[in-house]
């Protein structure tokens, strides 16, 4: 009894830290710009998908900085070619636009790679290491500790260098950091960059444990977002916790109920977040101002 | 003839003609073609409530349109229900999951509300995929056309139904948003805010429109199902509801037409992207012509590479299409560019487009009649007594800053009472406390004997609180003639049904209020605009028409929050003498303006905030002569 639950503990921490990573993708573009991308479950598949193509060439391990470049420059052609435009005209139309950005995506890496789930070669022993009773996969260890040590890097790199500081300034105040000569178009831009170069980063992490395709990312953009929401879309820590608490409703759902209904808890989630909570556990309230 | 006649003519032949097509095509396969446009109009029609009206992305109405498809299909084949019956009950059905749905997404918008209808239409479809016992799940379930009242319904006899229940969609949707519902719905898109201060709900509204916007979708699913005799979860995906949305906003938004062009190209583009000799001749002529135009605008505004890039883009297209033997694996790219261009290119749609370039080209509308009343009593009979507005020690904090401390004064009936005070004094404060918007921490607010404090936003603006606001809050994209209309929105005794029905009281009420209105506008100077877009008003007529706005709601007192700001003098003349004619009117009135000339001409009293306490309060001439006034706004002596 005690090891299924630790089991079932262990692959919700897993899948959590995994929501965490992406939702912390979506809160670095919120808060530069109060946009995200739609289609970043796709950003995600695609490199998963590129990455698939290296390993053979370059290993695992180098395939790993590979991807997450590739991610970057995804990154900035979304921001010019679905973002940018909305957001001078401010209109809402950048919802649409990433969204087509991102169908455009997965048809073409659909003919790439074609409709089939492919398998993800893994770089770690594929036998679980038991602890206690519990028994985890050396790439679910992995999967915990690169995106921890991910999110600690943007942190690091958000507070201690100025380019981070040009980015905390313009999530703080767009305008007055433009009067600072701040070319906020460069960092949003930048936030693009880096937002899907974790989508990316986060694909070919949970790639060796699912597979991947170039449907594979949907639901898990949503889920991410669920968790961004529910954690507070411009809290990192609350991305972590809105992951956490969210892959173990659906670990522990998968189990006890029944494998079909592991999306919805992730998914009621974020409905009662918004309905009773739209800041989030770890988000601020800020006064309407007119 | 006029062109009302002819429209309603027009509309006649062409509902005529539609229900003539089972004669001409004896193909049952284009029937059921135009069946299923019919059925994905009216799924526009609820969408475009959604994104048109209240300006909202929905990602979810797939899982709507999933629902109301089940609940037909469930209760005809597995219930024996008649389908007119499973039809009404698919539309209420889905209605009900349309107002849970809008729930989460009251507090949101933007992409948060896209993504709650998202994972909405999500849950749906688990949940119909995997609650097998009931919807067969994955195995689909198969819903053969029933028999009405012993009559076996073919192709033909089913697309007369579906043409009759489009019609009537037709014209109960024209009705509605040609109504105070409509308007309210639209006002949202503007400012929820300033919707709550004329006493129309934001949250009501968003609720009803998610119901009614549902019930379309709901009806439209259980004509679906029965129109496609089989459906299984998957038939009813993400991918779906992208066609709803790219349909709806290339056919064009807020236009009925536009959603029925919409609908078109949503049945047509699956089945050329099958056609791949006809893709490719499409292909060649939409590159012409995106060429076409591109040379035109470099003709008429000189060269701009952007201009180019669609008709690049379609070449890349056509000669993608000349080395494949098919498309449809290509679908959701051409899906992908259709809807990028349409966003960059051509926002308003096709057909609002067209019509945007015939208005231009038929020049500006008709120039509206003036009211000339003098005085706003006149205009709208007085339905509430006049009352004192009373502020005990009110306190509001942010965080640990008091915005406004201790503040004490009362507002007598009648008068015009100035709040004036240097930058930052929480002059603003006070009337976002005074409407609702922010909650005082302490003290206590009443309008006669009636307590403001604890009431919402829109209860304080129907007990008869109206505003302006600082940072002008209209609705940009109606005309100013609905903007005011808005405002007489509580004045409304006709329901949804009297709408839908046309009834007598809701046209004779719709010809009293928009009377009211154009007199208002008449009254604040605006009448010879009132067709215009709100937007489109220069800055200080914007002003004007908040007021105008502010005014319809027959207000028993008007708080003004810098009406004067961002006027020329000329400009500020004007305000000055309908702010008399206001105040001669008998309407209570706080005024808050940093304009010490308008402040003077108009007060009865006068109360002066610095960091948000009250350091003098007393008649005008007494009050500019209080040396802590004269701190307040100069500094003191010792610091000069």
């Amino acid at each position: 009894m005690f090891g299924v639950l630790s089991q079932v503990l262990v692959s919700g921490i897993s899948l959590g830290t995994i929501y965490g990573l992406i939702a912390f993708g979506y809160q670095l573009t919120y808060v530069t710009s109060r946009t995200v991308n739609f289609g970043q479950g796709e950003a995600l598949a695609a490199g998963a998908l590129v990455g698939l193509s290296l390993v053979p060439f370059v290993g695992f391990w180098a395939m790993i900085p590979l991807v997450v470049t590739f991610g970057g420059l995804y990154g900035l052609v979304i921001e010019k070619i679905a973002v940018a435009p909305s957001l001078k005209s401010k209109s809402e139309g950048w919802i649409l636009a990433t969204i087509a950005v991102g169908i455009i995506v997965k048809n073409v890496a659909q003919n790439i790679w074609g409709r089939e789930d492919l398998p993800f070669p893994s770089p770690l022993p594929t036998t679980p290491i038991q602890i206690g009773s519990a028994f985890i996969m050396p790439a679910e260890i992995m999967i915990i500790a690169a995106s921890l040590a991910l999110m600690a890097l943007v942190e690091v790199f958000n507070r201690f260098t100025l380019l981070g500081q040009a980015f905390a300034a313009t999530a703080d105040d767009r305008e007055a950091a433009g009067l600072m000569a701040i070319d906020t178009g460069k960092v949003i831009a930048g936030s693009f960059a880096l937002s899907c170069a974790i989508a990316a980063y986060a694909g070919v992490l949970i790639a060796p444990i699912t597979l991947t395709g170039a449907e594979m990312g949907l639901v898990l953009a949503l889920k991410g977002f669920a968790a961004g929401v529910l954690g507070g879309l411009s809290s990192g820590l609350g991305a972590v916790v809105g992951g956490l608490i969210i892959g173990l409703a659906e670990a522990t759902t998968a189990f006890y109920i029944s494998t079909g209904y592991k999306e919805v808890p992730g998914l009621l989630i974020l409905l009662a977040a918004l309905a009773f909570k739209p800041e989030g556990l770890f988000g601020k309230v800020l006064p309407q101002k007119v | 003839m006029s062109q009302a006649t002819a429209l309603t003519l027009a509309a006649f032949a062409a509902f005529t003609g539609l229900a003539l097509i089972p004669f001409a095509l004896h193909n049952p396969y284009y029937v059921h073609m135009i069946t299923l446009v019919l059925v994905f109009a009216i799924v526009l029609f609820g969408l475009d409530l959604i994104v048109g009206y209240v300006g909202e992305i929905s990602l979810g109405h797939f899982g709507l349109f999933a629902i109301g498809a089940y609940t037909a299909g469930l209760l005809v084949v597995k219930a024996g229900m008649p389908l007119p019956l499973a039809l009404i009950a698919a539309g209420v059905l889905t209605a009900i999951f349309g107002a849970c749905l809008a729930f989460p997404a009251l507090r949101t918008s933007g992409p948060y509300f896209a993504m709650v209808t998202l994972a909405f239409g999500t849950i749906a479809l688990v949940v119909l995929n995997e609650w097998a016992d009931l919807t067969e799940g994955a195995r689909g379930l198969a819903a053969p056309k029933p028999a009405i009242a012993g009559l076996k319904l073919d192709a033909s006899r089913f697309y007369w139904m579906v043409c009759g229940l489009f019609v009537a969609a037709w014209f109960v949707v024209g009705r509605i948003v040609a109504s105070p519902y409509g308007r309210a719905f639209q006002a949202l898109q503007g400012s929820v805010i300033a919707a709550d201060s004329v006493g129309v709900s934001g949250v009501g509204y968003k609720i009803l429109a998610f119901t009614v916007s549902a019930a379309f979708t709901g009806l439209a699913g259980g004509l679906y199902i029965f129109s496609e005799e089989y459906v299984t979860p998957q038939s009813f995906n993400f991918e779906m509801t992208i066609v709803f949305l790219l349909a709806l906003i290339v056919g064009g938004r807020r236009n009925r037409l536009g959603a029925l062009l919409g609908a078109t190209l949503a049945v047509w583009l699956p089945n050329l992207l099958g056609d791949i000799a006809t893709f490719r001749s499409m292909a060649i002529a939409s590159t012409l012509i995106l060429l076409g135009i591109a040379l035109w605008k470099l003709v008429k505004g000189g060269f701009r590479w952007t201009d180019w890039i669609p008709s690049l883009v379609s070449l890349g297209v056509a000669v993608l299409s000349f080395r494949l033997a098919t498309m449809t694996e290509q679908r959701l790219t051409i899906f992908g560019l259709i809807l990028l261009g349409a966003i960059v290119y051509l926002p308003e749609g096709i057909v609002g487009s067209i019509s945007a370039f015939i208005g231009a080209h038929r020049g500006a509308g008709k120039i509206a009649q003036a009211g000339s009343a003098d005085r706003v009593d006149l205009l709208l009979p007085r339905t509430m007594a006049a009352a004192s507005l009373t502020l005990h020690d009110v306190t509001v904090r942010f965080g640990g800053l008091d915005a406004v401390r201790r503040l004490t004064t009362c507002v007598e009936p009648g008068t015009v009472h100035g709040l004036i005070g240097p930058n930052g004094a929480g002059k603003s404060t006070v009337i976002n406390t005074l409407t609702g918007l922010y909650k005082p921490d302490e003290g206590t607010i009443a309008l006669g004997d009636t307590l403001l404090a604890s009431a919402h936003m829109v209860d304080i603006a129907r007990l008869g609180v109206a505003r302006t606001f600082q940072n002008v809050q209209l609705f940009g994209q109606m005309t100013v003639l609905q903007n005011v209309l808005v405002g007489r929105h509580r004045s409304y005794r006709s329901n949804l049904l009297d709408v839908m029905l046309a009834t007598a009281r809701f046209r004779r009420e719709e010809v009293e209020q928009t009377e009211r209105a154009r007199q208002l506008l008449g009254f604040v100077g605006l009448g010879e605009q009132a067709d215009q877009d709100a937007r489109s008003l220069p800055y200080g007529k914007q002003r004007l028409l908040e007021i105008a706005r502010a005014l319809a709601t027959e207000p028993r007192i008007l708080l003004l929050d810098e009406p004067a700001a961002g006027l020329n003098p000329l400009e500020i003349a004007d305000l000055v003498e309908i702010l008399r004619k206001i105040r001669a009117s008998g309407v209570t009135m706080l005024l808050i303006e940093h304009h010490m000339d308008v402040i003077m001409a108009l007060s009865d009293r006068i109360t002066v905030l610095d960091f948000g306490e009250r350091i003098a309060e007393g008649r005008p001439g007494d009050v500019v002569a209080d040396p802590r006034v004269i701190e307040a706004y100069l500094g003191s002596a010792a610091a000069a």
